[in-house]
């Protein structure tokens, strides 16, 4: 386990947890970009390195310029109604999720208990290093075994490039 | 196999945490924020299991789940600039027109 792989980790969880609490809605959009940052940071630490890149330009980049923008053009100001003046409903929230990270805790447990009854897929990372590297092999995947998927998710975003624009739009009088 | 376990239980806490943003803020920028660091925790826990399997089907997934999350979020948020013009604000209090 690599030190830097922790630190990542322990820094993601931390900044996840300051998204949850922090009152302004800025604050939780910068957290929610560190964590998007910190997530690049272990694909490439793991070796995913084309996965990495996609995360940090897409996520990172484009969705939380997204974020960022509207809340500067909303001009949003800290909740007034807080969470905290129900006390009951902010108990039962955090309860709840405790009890379901309990349950993913023992589902992960679980599974690596298990040991290795999972059958290992070929593409050992001996392979990948011989075929040109993770970028080669999955974008090589991406168009032949996935083109039609590829294909489809265009579609997908052309329809909400359309459909942002008709619902963003002012309206005709 | 260490690195896998810490993988999985920061997903699994990150998933955690965006489940609790989504249930417990008023805003509703803050709960298209909560679904965004579900997807995240999900696609960080596909790699890293398809990394462990040796597989690439979850790379793969994770491609097209951030197209979708990309989508999922121009369109949120275009919704969400409705919501103000209509109401002059975002909390999810405010749009009570289908109330009793």
């Amino acid at each position: 386990m690599s030190p830097v792989l922790i630190i990542l980790a322990v820094l993601s969880a931390l900044l996840a947890v300051t998204m949850l609490f922090a009152k302004s809605p800025i604050t939780s959009a910068l957290c929610l970009l560190g964590v998007l940052i910190m997530t690049a940071g272990m694909y490439g630490m793991i070796g995913e390195h084309l996965v990495a890149t996609i995360q940090l330009v897409v996520y990172a980049g484009a969705i939380m310029v997204l974020f960022i923008f509207s809340i500067m053009l909303l001009n949003l100001n800290n909740e007034e109604t807080d969470y905290k003046d129900r006390p009951l409903v902010f108990g039962a929230a955090l309860a709840l999720g405790a009890l379901a990270f309990a349950g993913f805790g023992v589902a992960i447990w679980n599974h690596f208990q298990a040991g290795d009854v999972v059958v290992k897929g070929k593409f050992s990372p001996e392979l990948i290093q011989t075929l040109g590297g993770n970028t080669k092999v999955l974008s090589h995947s991406l168009f032949t075994q996935f083109y039609v998927s590829f294909e489809v998710i265009s579609l997908a975003l052309l329809v909400a490039v359309v459909g942002a624009v008709v619902l963003a739009k002012r309206k005709f009088d | 196999m260490t690195n896998e376990i810490l993988l999985q239980l920061l997903a699994a806490f990150l998933f955690t945490m965006g489940m609790l943003v989504v249930l417990m803020r008023r805003d509703t920028i803050m709960i298209l924020m909560g679904i965004e660091l579900l997807l995240n925790a999900a696609n960080l826990s596909m790699v890293a299991f398809s990394k462990a399997h040796q597989m690439l089907d979850g790379q793969m997934q994770v491609f097209f789940v951030i197209t979708i999350a990309a989508a999922e979020s121009a369109i949120g948020l275009s919704i969400l600039v409705n919501l103000y013009r209509n109401f002059g604000s975002i909390k999810t209090q405010s749009a009570t027109t289908l109330k009793g």
